[in-house]
């Protein structure tokens, strides 16, 4: 029986040290709660003393919205008209996109931004201490434009009837007649001129005897196409489609046209330059690194470096690479350099207003321009017939692939213009959107409005685009800045909002403050009153139960709600009852006239099962309200579930220990102090 | 000491059964007032210089195209309006309307705090409480028939179990009971923080029976006596002062937090002071008794 089993106990010196140890445990927590009373002694001791000790860091408690005041906004993110499989990772976007509208655009400096999912819907909640004024919060988030990329419909709105699908066989069938009788003409031996003032349908080129002069690539694909793989005087010998008609093309000369190279660089923006929106360097640091770099690159390693340091958004993605361009697209500085380099080898240091670049050319290109003469028939499309019921289809280029927005001026023009730079999913489906649209216009949407339909003159690889319509500096600045701070992938709707006034918060902290020190002092008085010297003690390791909870709601990083106090209110009671629960049976032992010490020991014993089921159910419901949900709940669940925990500490190593230290001051049999207590 | 619990377990369990069943009739007749939290809707707590009567702030409000606010009026100078669910445009066109019509320089209307709650949130804490309550429930049953597992004489270990829901059940419909009162004479609503403190009595209710239990365990092992009411009997005169001590002690912070700790928290903890009371009450008056009954029938 357990009975008879011998008590192992502590011998005095281990004893004392575990005491030394609670001392020291206490003195901890002490400094854990208020680090700003002991760097003022430590300022003391370092002014008195010389001695330089280092102050402690001082951090507050994390105050839930309901003590400090601010809102918890609760976001439903309509999605629609996603696919299945991309509906997390744009929600996943929305989030970042609000996230950094609430840092930036609000300067909130702690907010909290999650996502969860509750069946089928897509929740974002954002929770903003501290802010005082929350409708403007919600503008701002709300207001976060939707940008969209739009391509020329040419799906009809419906199948063509057999009527209508007649009437443009019949019209394109008497097209091809109409080309092939000029063709044939034409191989007879009819002059071009002649015949293209006859037959062509094109009316601009048709009184100069069909010649459309010099062309580049962009206008007329089909046509450069063919010229450049055909000499000159040379004619067509079969018709060639273009993207609206049919032409007979005869190349007439060529010329150099403009000069191209292709280039790669890396960026070191700093603090202060142009578009460089998280700073690593200052700017003499900045200098240094690409100095550093300048001096152990090489053609064949640059990509290496680029990986590694370059600042340009989505630059590493891109390996820096610019692709082609042409003069008059990049800023003169970087333009003088760039033109002005051999192939494969690497400029010197230079400055523009972005940071500083190092340049790699590796290649360089004189374009043609070929001048030729066409005679041009019509031919109809579905669309031609039966208009699309939108004049513009969605592509899947949106707002979540833009990685930058920035206010540019056009070279050329002086024109203020919005710049877009894609991340390196976006260049891609960029390149292809432009790819297939040459020589047709491609529309920026901004919340469901077109505000820029630019006509595409070359596919565009290096995943930037302009925005460039008749604004002003200012209207480009907003434009900018409204795109940087967020193209939210998903339209979003407010489905709850918390809103509580700071005022409210600090008068529910200070009551709630002044409740528990209330409620402690309350249970000390019957312990003491009840309990006598034992209760004593409990209060002792009650008080330290509290510093060591209160420390680690600290150091846990734990947010305090009002919930959460009250919960930490609670689990004092639930502390008191494992210290209640011993001491109850220590009364009886000593009721059976057992020694203090082996009824001490018993009691803790004997216990220990009642406080472990007892304690072992509420922290069931407590894992259960905690994964119930947010806010309210979990604050009041996880407080209380640590003040469980602690209490069990605290009632058997704490309380024990000093309750051993303390009855070795007593004779064996106790006495009046000591509930319980028998005469004999 | 010997009170004689056991004795009179009939008296107890039948005080227990009106309590639960005039509960049951006041839920079924009364039943809880839910608040925006189940309901969906909009709470705004208002603070004025001097506040207007309730009556003009309520024809404002109509005028406003809110239907059916409630106003009501809180400490010194405060007003809480429960309304429909409000976007945020609704919500500030109607708190500029109420400064038009309130708002001087000399009374201020300032907003204390705003809630706002939509029909897929109330409905997402409709489901989420009843699925914890549920699981509560089957945890504790499970935990207890654990506990319990060494001790399957006279009586099964997992009827140890059922008898500590028994009493959780009791103690979670007399909170209810009580606030289904409140509810329709004081207009107390039922919120969120009310299902927590329910979830919290049923764990402290549970701690509560677990003790005594416990107690007739260890006196079943040690056979201190050979009738089986008298060893629930014993249990329960050496438990009771740990009982009413834990409970005395939890209800002093309790009773501090209620009349010191702010209106915020004032439902929340008036249910948790009925629910230690009624767990105490319970873990004596209730599952033991029963214990002993179920024990006599087994017989």
């Amino acid at each position: 029986m357990k009975h008879n089993k011998k008590q192992k106990s502590s011998t005095r010196s281990q004893l004392r040290s575990k005491i030394a140890g609670i001392f020291a445990l206490f003195l901890f927590c002490l400094i854990v709660i208020f680090p700003g009373n002991v760097n003022q002694g430590i300022n003391w001791v370092n002014n008195n003393a010389n001695l330089g000790v280092p102050n402690l860091p001082e951090s507050g408690y994390n105050l839930g919205l309901d003590l400090q005041g601010g809102a918890h906004l609760v976001y439903q993110a309509n999605t629609a008209g996603l696919k299945d499989n991309e509906r997390a990772d744009s929600v996943e976007g929305a989030r970042d996109v609000i996230e950094r509208r609430v840092r930036g655009g609000l300067g909130v400096a702690e907010p909290l931004v999650q996502t969860t999912k509750v069946g089928e819907d897509y929740r974002i909640i954002v929770e903003l201490p501290g802010v005082q004024d929350v409708s403007e919060a919600i503008s701002m988030i709300g207001e976060t434009p939707v940008l969209e990329f739009k391509e020329v419909n040419d799906v009809p709105a419906r199948d063509l009837t057999k009527e209508e699908q007649k009437e443009l066989d019949d019209f394109n069938n008497a097209a091809n007649k109409k080309i092939n009788e000029a063709l044939i003409k034409l191989k007879k031996g009819t002059d071009f001129g002649l015949l293209a003032t006859e037959y062509s349908e094109d009316e601009r080129s048709k009184v100069n005897e069909g010649n459309l002069g010099f062309i580049s690539a962009s206008l007329f694909p089909e046509i450069y196409e063919w010229a450049e793989g055909h000499e000159n005087g040379v004619y067509t010998s079969e018709p060639v489609a273009s993207s609206n008609g049919l032409n007979l093309i005869k190349k007439i000369g060529e010329r150099e046209g403009e000069k191209q190279i292709e280039a790669s660089h890396l960026l070191i923006c700093y603090r202060g330059a142009n578009g460089c929106d998280e700073p690593l360097y200052s700017k003499r640091e900045a200098e240094e690194r690409i100095e550093k770099i300048k001096s152990e690159s090489n053609p064949e390693n640059f990509v290496d470096f680029v990986k590694e340091y370059t600042t340009e958004p989505g630059g590493a993605d891109r390996n820096g690479s610019l692709g082609w361009f042409g003069e008059g697209q990049m800023v003169k500085e970087f333009e003088e350099v760039a033109f002005g380099l051999a192939n494969n080898t690497i400029s010197e240091v230079v400055e523009t207003e972005f940071g500083y670049h190092l340049i790699l050319k590796t290649d360089e290109r004189i374009l043609k321009e070929y001048e030729v003469a066409r005679i041009f028939v019509n031919i109809k499309k579905e669309t031609d017939i039966l208009p699309p019921s939108e004049e513009w289809k969605n592509t899947d280029l949106s707002g979540k692939q833009l990685e930058r927005a920035e206010v540019t001026e056009n070279y050329q023009t002086g024109e203020i213009q919005v710049s877009l730079n894609f991340d390196a999913e976006g260049s891609e489906m960029f390149a292809d959107i432009t790819g297939r649209n040459v020589g047709k216009p491609v529309a920026i949407y901004l919340d469901g409005l077109p505000i820029s339909i630019p006509v595409v003159n070359e596919a565009i690889v290096s995943g930037s685009a302009v925005i460039s319509g008749s604004f002003d500096l200012n209207e480009a600045k907003i434009l900018s800045r409204r795109l940087n701070s967020g193209a939210l992938p998903v339209p979003i709707e407010l489905i709850s909002q918390q809103k509580v006034d700071a005022t409210l918060g600090a008068d529910s902290l200070a009551k709630s403050f002044k409740a528990g020190i209330l409620g402690l002092i309350f249970v000390i008085l019957f312990m003491i009153v009840y309990y006598r010297l034992p209760g004593l003690l409990a209060v002792v390791s009650l008080m330290i139960y509290t510093v060591l909870v209160a420390a680690i709601f600290k150091l846990v990083g734990v947010t305090l709600t009002l919930s959460g106090i009250a919960g930490f209110i609670l689990s004092i009671g639930i502390a008191v009852d494992a210290n209640v629960l011993v001491f109850e049976r220590l009364k009886e032992e000593l009721q059976t006239g057992k020694s203090l010490k082996t009824a001490m020991e018993e009691a803790f014993i004997r216990a220990w099962s009642s406080i472990r089921d007892g304690n072992i159910t509420t922290l069931i419901s407590c894992a259960l309200l905690i994964w119930f949900g947010a806010g309210f709940i979990q604050g009041f669940a996880v407080t209380l579930a640590l003040g469980v925990l602690v209490s069990m500490f605290t009632a058997f190593i704490i309380t024990r220990a000093i309750m051993r230290l303390v009855f070795a001051w007593f004779k064996e049999d106790g006495n009046i102090l000591f509930l319980g207590y028998k005469k004999k | 000491m010997n009170i004689p619990f056991v004795k009179y377990s009939k008296i107890w369990v039948g005080f227990s059964s009106v309590l639960v069943v005039i509960s049951i009739v006041l839920l079924a007749t009364f039943g809880l007032k839910p608040g925006i939290d189940f309901t969906g809707g909009s709470l705004m707590e208002l603070s004025f210089d001097s506040r207007p009567e309730v009556a003009d702030i309520k024809v404002s409000l109509v005028d406003s195209g809110i239907e059916n606010p409630v106003v009501q009026r809180t400490k010194d100078n405060s007003l809480i309006i429960r309304m429909q669910f409000l976007n945020e445009d609704e919500h500030q066109l109607i708190l500029s309307d109420l400064r038009d019509d309130f708002g001087t320089s000399e009374n201020r209307v300032h907003e204390e705090r705003f809630e706002t709650i939509g029909a897929s949130i109330s409905k997402q804490l409709r489901t989420r409480s009843t699925w914890a309550a549920i699981l509560v429930c089957i945890s504790i049953v499970l935990y207890v028939a654990y506990a319990f597992r060494r001790v399957s004489k006279p009586v099964a270990s997992w009827k140890y179990g059922i008898l500590a829901i028994i009493a959780l059940l009791h103690d979670a419909l007399i909170v209810m009971g009580v606030f289904s009162l409140l509810g329709y004479f004081v207009g107390i609503e039922v919120d969120i923080a009310f299902v927590v403190a329910i979830l919290t009595i049923i764990g402290y209710s549970v701690n509560d029976t677990i003790v005594v239990f416990d107690r007739v365990r260890e006196n079943l092992v040690k056979r201190v006596s050979k009738d089986f009411g008298e060893t629930i009997n014993i249990g329960l005169n050496q438990t009771i002062m740990r009982s009413l001590n834990t409970s005395i002690t939890t209800l002093l912070v309790l009773l501090a937090l209620y009349f010191f700790g702010g209106t915020t928290t004032q439902n929340f903890v008036l249910a948790l002071m009925v629910g230690v009371i009624s767990g105490a009450y319970s873990s004596i008056f209730l599952a033991s008794p029963l214990l002993a009954l179920v024990e006599k029938r087994g017989r």
